[in-house]
């Protein structure tokens, strides 16, 4: 291809972009909306039945309130009860959940709604979030 | 001038006491792993490359600003600009480089794709050494010299990512079109492995504690092109790459990489730095 067709090449790409740009607005969101819940997004059976290793060691739960603060509060808030961009993790329907299902969704995270996989994080510290949030309160 | 710019960025960002975002900073400064920025998180990183070629070649600088941008959970775009200085010669700015991510699985698998698609308008003065395509050493002619060959590039990458007991494992395939001429495809590799050097979180505030950390290795470099098969005078680099979690919105990283064949510069040393704001909501 020779400079000229590059030249043409450019102006093609960037409207592409911005017609992709456009296309996904809808799940683009630059403030104020709540996310909505992914009813497909569901916890593989051999997952919901794990137990945290951490549970005998409720001292472990300061570290994960810790994580917590660094990972997960901006978006979830401070005392996680959840904010124009995520969920009150206090809530019923939230800490009904098993640890282990808790454990799979902070590892494997949603890149439907925008939740990040955090299997980056160590195992250990990703149980202890889980430590941490079921020092969360029941929402009144 | 432009890496007391940069140097004046960093200040900026150091003193703005943004929040906290929960993304992960990647150890590696080539090699991508499947880790998306946070919809809404805006990133803004300096970085600088600093090659040490054989003989009595020029060592160069080659600074970099990456503004990084999470438009959704599956899409996060970038922009990158940079420039280069010649030791004993002159410097300026070598192009810019607008890069896509697009994970294409909801959640975590055994290995993680994502797709890549970035666009390029760099000179042959450009040093930056994002990714190593093709064969062939660098061109070490006069600064001006090169800055003239303008270069329109098309470039895409199959990324896959693992998170394995611990450990990330990555791999990228790269493939490289230059628009500007009539020439094959250049194709590339990155590899890395790297692991965070704590395991539990400790309970109190700290800098140095080890859960900050991250280490790991890449391994990068060319293999040839469409037209140009084989390996031969490629160039490869082994790694070695540390990542210190600063603060919470804060990452500074360094590697050293070891050129590895004869075309290959013997060391090259690269420190980057990288602040997180949540600037936007999320879906």
């Amino acid at each position: 291809m020779t400079g000229r067709s590059a030249h043409r090449v450019l102006p093609t790409l960037v409207l592409a972009t911005l017609v992709l740009v456009l296309l996904a607005s809808p799940t683009v969101v630059w403030s104020g909306q709540v996310r909505e819940r992914d009813p497909g997004w569901t916890v593989p059976p051999q997952d919901d039945s794990r137990s945290n290793p951490l549970a005998g060691r409720p001292e472990t739960a300061g570290g994960g309130g810790k994580v917590f603060q660094q990972r997960c509060a901006s978006c979830h808030g401070g005392d996680g009860r959840g904010t124009s961009r995520a969920p009150n993790l206090g809530q019923a329907d939230v800490q009904a959940q098993t640890d282990g299902a808790l454990f799979w969704k902070i590892s494997s995270g949603n890149a439907h709604t925008g939740m990040p996989a955090f299997s980056f994080l160590p195992e250990p510290q990703r149980w202890q979030l889980v430590l941490h949030l079921r020092t969360l309160s029941a929402e009144p | 001038m432009l890496p007391s710019r940069l140097l004046g960025l960093v200040m900026v960002c150091v003193m703005w006491a943004a929040p906290s975002s929960g993304a992960q900073e990647r150890a590696y400064f080539v090699t991508y792993d499947h880790y998306l920025e946070e919809p809404g998180n805006l990133e803004i990183a300096v970085a600088n490359t600093s090659g040490f070629p054989r003989g009595d070649r020029p060592s160069y600088n080659a600074p970099w600003i990456e503004i990084e941008y999470g438009l959704t959970g599956w899409w996060t775009t970038e922009l990158y600009v940079e420039g280069a200085t010649f030791s004993k010669d002159g410097g300026g700015f070598t192009g810019w480089r607008w890069e896509h991510r697009f994970r294409p699985l909801k959640s975590e698998h055994r290995i993680n794709p994502v797709l890549y698609v970035e666009y390029e308008r760099i000179n042959e003065a450009s040093r930056i050494q994002k990714e190593i395509i093709g064969s062939g050493s660098l061109s070490f002619e006069p600064f001006d010299e090169l800055r003239r060959e303008q270069a329109h590039e098309l470039e895409a990458k199959l990324i896959l990512s693992s998170a394995v007991r611990g450990w990330n494992v990555s791999e990228n395939l790269i493939f490289e079109k230059n628009l500007s001429k009539d020439e094959g495809v250049e194709l590339g590799y990155a590899v890395g492995v790297s692991r965070p050097l704590g395991t539990l979180a400790s309970g109190s505030s700290c800098r140095l504690c080890r859960e900050n950390f991250v280490a790991g290795i890449e391994a990068y470099g060319g293999l040839g092109s469409t037209e140009e098969r084989g390996v031969r005078d490629t160039r490869h680099f082994l790694a070695p790459v540390l990542a210190w979690r600063l603060t919470e919105n804060t990452t500074v990283k360094f590697s050293t990489g070891f050129g590895l064949t004869d075309t290959s510069d013997p060391y090259m040393v690269r420190v980057g730095w990288a602040c997180e704001f949540p600037i936007g909501g999320r879906r």
